[in-house]
């Protein structure tokens, strides 16, 4: 299966359908990123099978201005709306992919989503794990979408 | 008494998406109620009449199928129908919930127009 190719087809689909924001995807991110400042990650562990996660990574502006567009309301500080949001937002961009490993033939549950925001954070990577991580540009800047997978053989 | 319509979700971005999409599918109930799970639902559904539930299945104290399971147990609510709204689209969970009453299923991400479409077919 071609993890890239779905995160990039459920971002935009999401974008497109409900938050109604142009996105344009980058080359995949040679190197994880595990640090951030001024950011808010909405995070969904995945279970079973195959066992990982996937995250959303986004600077506050970026992730005031999507909740804006997705509630259609003006929002001018990362508050419970846009953590929310955030979570939510991941909350679909996981359904995606757990559809897609279900096909392949694995099973996997999803977590509830969570939400980590701060001035500054670190997030570690699931050892031995496969992962991906993709930059989307906007025009309110670039968030990041993360997916480390580890599925058994 | 007018249309009255309740949407279980845990995340209030949903709901104040789905009552958005309502209106904009030209759905107008006269009344929206929320709950954040299946229990505060059935809670809920104690003392509120609806005539129509819309429920996500991922969430937490009590997920949509367990909320499925209980509601077709009490008289009172089991003929409400309830359509799933709900990120994972895969024929297993949707055959589950249909097993356990579901009259539909609506996939996140979502649109106005497949609100419409599904409710059409459902009220």
């Amino acid at each position: 299966m071609n993890l890239l190719e779905n995160i990039v087809g459920a971002t935009k689909e999401i974008f497109e359908t409900m938050i109604m924001m142009e996105i344009t995807p980058g080359d995949a991110l040679s190197e994880s990123v595990t640090e951030f400042k001024g950011s808010i990650s909405g995070v969904i562990g995945l279970a079973g099978s195959c066992k990982g996660m996937l995250a959303i990574h986004l600077p506050d502006s970026v992730a005031m201005s999507i909740t804006s567009n997705f509630l259609g309301m003006d929002v001018d500080e990362v508050n419970d709306d846009v953590t929310d949001a955030i979570g939510e937002l991941a909350n679909m961009l996981a359904g995606n992919i757990k559809m897609v490993l279900d096909v392949a033939g694995n099973k996997v549950t999803l977590s509830i989503p969570s939400c980590i925001h701060g001035e500054e954070y670190t997030m570690g990577c699931v050892s031995d794990a496969d992962w991906v991580v993709v930059p989307f540009d906007t025009n309110a800047g670039q968030f990041l979408v993360e997916l480390q997978l580890q599925c058994n053989d | 008494m007018g249309k009255r319509v309740l949407i279980v979700d845990d995340s209030s971005t949903m709901r104040k998406i789905v009552s958005r999409s309502l209106r904009q599918a030209g759905l107008d109930f006269d009344e929206i109620l929320e709950a954040g799970d299946g229990q505060e639902a059935l809670t809920l559904l104690e003392t509120e009449n609806v005539d129509l539930i819309l429920s996500d299945i991922n969430m937490p104290n009590m997920d949509g199928m367990e909320f499925l399971r209980q509601k077709k147990e009490i008289a009172a609510i089991k003929n409400i129908p309830v359509v799933m709204i709900t990120t994972e689209g895969g024929a297993d969970i949707i055959g589950e919930a249909k097993a356990l009453g579901a009259a539909g299923n609506i996939k996140k991400p979502f649109t106005p127009d497949k609100i419409n479409e599904v409710l059409s077919s459902v009220l």
